[in-house]
């Protein structure tokens, strides 16, 4: 399965790549890690409880993005791997 | 007469070079000045140790800095702005009391008072006659104004000018060759390009437009735009925006304003020639029309750091100014404005004039997003102070304005506003909204150095990053 | 009522974030053209997390969905947004049959949006006084791009070819009183442009404009605001009312009765709701 690639680098946005893994994984590179970097991890795993998934490797690169936009991109690549993942 | 080199080896020939000396260089070429490396590479070679640096501001493309910094030739670095690899070497390895930060007005104050001790001072000039008279606003290098370099030729024990234009004699002359020791001519003084720093332009952002709507609306609410009034604004694009607001609103209101002061662009150049404002009092120029405008337009004057800021000189251009408009990277509850680093100890700049400016001016506005992407502008406090809160006024944001307490007048002026004014607590609260309340930033590392006032007070210390 | 209609597009967060900050009277976020087909469900997300989280009184928001033929995708958008507290949708290539068609959906669904429709094609525009009069719909708001590519013309500053087309919306909006929300000017930095197009349809009788960029809201709100005339004469008109304790009088010459009492009360609100009341 190819990963799945969500989001986009401008401001205020993230990528998010989702990779089959055998356990959750978070990688986090972030221009505000520093001051935000615990509550992206927060969203993450928040919204990948939220839709019980537990195989995947997130990779978010992050350019300021508000919870709402991660958790927004986050589900749809879910989504979309969830789609892949059916045909496959 | 003055002694004409054509050959580097020829002047350093000349030159008495100690270790722990002190030289100087100005920033007008910014980052296309070639002649900042030159110097700095000879005495890289020449191996002199224990350097007293005094550039009055660091660009990228300062090299030699960099190299004599990494070869242990450097004792301490003064300067206004730094950025750049220069900047960030030092985040990482500057050493205990390597780095003072100075204003414009304070380096000019700084020379005046002996504080700053300069051996030589090598002076970039675009055009220099055989008497050591020169100019900025000719030449194939032009920059303009040399304003920040006049203390220099004056105080420094020993001044050589360098150029890429000599003439037999120059009528219209910004320093008057009386202290200048020596004229060392090449080839190319450097980038024209680069000289220019090609960043001046109007923001179009949608919120930048807004900052400047809500910053042009409270200049007029507290009635600022009157006949004779001065004005100072910076090259953000903020900053422009608003400038040309007011631009409009002399127009409408057939408004003739004094004098701008400070960084000159094209923006204020329309302005003076279309009878806007009486006078440019320059001290940089930003762009090429503002070099062009200086070489033609005698209401166009390019004045010293001296004339422009120092604070112990009573005749100061800024004494008189109204309003100044300035950019912030951070700002605390106390309305400190940190514009020197991030949040992180990065250096990313400097006061420049920010400090004298809004000392001096009778209000000053902060034009800053109140969020830039997640990062909210105002914290609980600065991670390095630029600017005393006490010296700033009014803090302008896309989502409403702060005035300082302190500031009753102004409060009370604005007692019936419709405009959105708030404490600087509620903005902050209005960007946490959004971005959640930051984690508690890292400790700081080890001190390099300090930010001085422009009166010569330490009011911050500068720490490594790592 | 609003003087503006600002259309944002769904699937940029730098833009949805700050959609309360233009000064727009409304803000449309855009899943139809602005959005690319594979970012649709993108910006349905963003829009539903971020309208979840943050909540803005002073501000109509809208939703332009994706027109009813394409019907996945109109039927996602509804479902994604039905929830929402918004203040209704836009709905594009708006025609009696389509909206025929909403309107079975919204019933089946139960959903009470109003509905702002986008007249661009020649049909609808021939059109416009059934639509305009249809209980759902809100107001007309012209697409001219897309209206003079089926004319097989091309859109002048001038505007003559589409004169009609606006008269044409104009006269059914204000039969039906409906809004009449002219065409975004395309052209983002001809702020010279905008104005004269602006002033051209505030003339024609539209209440509002659309624009595709937060820069133009300013000049736009300059033109269809009310004027300072206007406000001046409706305030003579309510003090005279006031003072004569009268609803019928006689004001330098002319006759004032209610309707016209009502029109200037109506009038000076929508100026204090716009801050140009003084």
């Amino acid at each position: 399965m190819k990963p799945i690639v969500v989001g986009s680098l401008e401001s205020s946005d993230c990528l998010i790549t989702l990779t089959p893994s055998k356990t959750t994984t978070i990688t986090i590179e972030s221009i505000v890690y520093d001051a935000f970097g615990d509550a992206i991890e927060q969203v993450i795993k928040q919204t990948l409880k939220h839709h019980g998934l537990h195989d995947v490797h997130v990779y978010v690169q992050d350019k300021g993005a508000l919870d709402y936009a991660i958790e927004a991109r986050l589900t749809s690549a879910i989504k979309r791997y969830r789609s892949e993942a059916d045909e496959s | 007469m003055k002694p004409i080199y054509y050959n580097l080896n020829d002047l350093f020939k000349t030159l008495t070079l100690f270790d722990g000396m002190g030289i100087s260089f100005h920033h007008h070429l910014r980052n296309g000045d070639a002649i900042t490396n030159l110097i700095t590479t000879e005495f890289h070679h020449r191996n002199l140790k224990k350097l007293r640096l005094f550039p009055s501001a660091i660009f990228p493309s300062y090299h030699g800095i960099l190299t004599l910094l990494k070869a242990d030739q450097v004792d301490t670095i003064t300067t206004n702005y730094l950025n750049g690899p220069v900047a960030d070497y030092f985040a990482k390895h500057g050493k205990p009391n390597s780095l003072k930060m100075q204003t414009h007005g304070g380096r000019a104050r700084a020379f005046i008072e002996g504080e700053n001790k300069v051996d030589i001072a090598f002076v970039t000039a675009p055009t220099v006659d055989r008497e050591g008279r020169a100019s900025g606003a000719q030449g194939k290098s032009a920059c303009g104004s040399l304003g920040y370099a006049i203390e220099d030729v004056h105080y420094a024990s020993t001044v050589v000018l360098i150029t890429d234009n000599l003439v037999d004699a120059l009528d219209h002359y910004q320093i008057d060759g009386t202290t200048v020791d020596a004229i060392l001519v090449v080839e190319s003084l450097g980038d024209a390009r680069g000289i220019v720093s090609g960043t001046t332009s109007i923001t179009n952002d949608p919120v930048g437009v807004k900052i400047a709507r809500n910053a042009t609306n409270l200049i007029q609410e507290l009635g600022l735009i009157k006949p004779g009034f001065s004005f100072q604004s910076g090259a953000g694009g903020i900053s422009l925006r608003v400038t040309e607001s007011i631009k409009t609103l002399l127009r409408d209101k057939n408004i003739t304003a004094s004098f701008f002061s400070g960084g000159i662009t094209k923006y204020h150049v329309d302005m003076l020639e279309e009878g806007l404002v009486k006078t440019l009092y320059d001290v940089q120029c930003f762009d090429l029309d503002a070099i062009k405008s200086i070489d033609k337009n005698p209401q166009h004057k390019a004045i010293s750091a001296n004339d422009y800021a120092n604070p112990n000189n009573p005749h100061r251009i800024i004494k008189d100014l109204d309003i100044v408009i300035l950019g912030a990277t951070e700002i605390d509850l106390d309305f400190n404005v940190n514009v020197t680093t991030d949040s992180y100890n990065t250096i990313i700049g400097g006061s420049g004039g920010h400090s004298d400016t809004a000392t001096d001016a009778f209000v000053s506005f902060i034009v800053t997003p109140l969020m830039k992407a997640r990062t909210p502008i105002i914290k609980e406090r600065v991670n390095t102070i630029t600017t005393l809160g006490k010296h700033i006024d009014c803090l302008i944001t896309e989502r409403g304005i702060a005035i300082n307490p302190r500031r009753h007048d102004l409060l009370e002026q604005l007692k019936d506003s419709h405009l959105d004014i708030v404490s600087i607590e509620t903005l902050m609260a209005r960007a946490h909204h959004y971005t959640g309340s930051p984690q508690k930033t890292q400790p700081k590392k080890q001190p390099i150095g300090v930010v001085e006032d422009r009166d010569g007070t330490i009011i911050d210390t500068l720490y490594t990053k790592e | 009522m609003s003087r503006s209609y600002l259309f944002i597009p769904g699937d940029v967060p730098r833009m949805l974030q700050n959609l309360d900050v233009f000064d727009a009277d409304s803000i449309i976020i855009d899943f139809e053209d602005s959005v690319a087909i594979d970012q649709k469900d993108e910006a349905r997300l963003l829009t539903q997390a971020f309208l979840s989280k943050h909540h803005f009184k002073e501000l109509d928001l809208y939703i332009r969905v994706n027109d009813v033929s394409q019907k996945t995708l109109f039927e996602a958008d509804m479902q994604a947004i039905k929830a929402l507290n918004i203040h209704g949708i836009v709905l594009p290539k708006v025609t009696l049959e389509a909206l025929d068609s909403v309107d079975a959906f919204f019933d089946r669904e139960n959903i009470t949006f109003p509905i702002i429709g986008i007249i661009e094609t020649p049909l609808a525009v021939l059109e416009a006084q059934t639509i305009a009069k249809h209980k759902r719909i809100q107001g007309l708001l012209l697409g001219a791009e897309d209206l003079t590519k089926d004319l097989g013309t091309t859109r002048t500053l001038d505007a003559e070819e589409i004169l009609f087309a606006r008269s044409q919306i104009v006269f059914a909006a204000k039969a039906y009183q409906k809004e009449a929300i002219d065409t975004p000017y395309v052209f983002v930095r001809d702020e010279a442009g905008l104005a004269v197009d602006a002033q051209r349809a505030a003339r024609l009788g539209f209440t509002a404009k659309a624009s595709i960029h937060p820069n133009h809201v300013e000049t736009i709100h300059h033109y269809f605001s009310p004027s300072k005339e206007a406000i001046h004469e409706a305030k003579r008109i309510v003090a005279q009312s006031k003072k004569l304790n009268s609803m019928r009088f006689s004001l330098d010459g002319s006759m004032v009765d209610k309707p016209v009492i009502d029109r200037a009360k109506a009038l000076l609100k929508r100026a204090e709701k716009y801050g140009v009341l003084s």
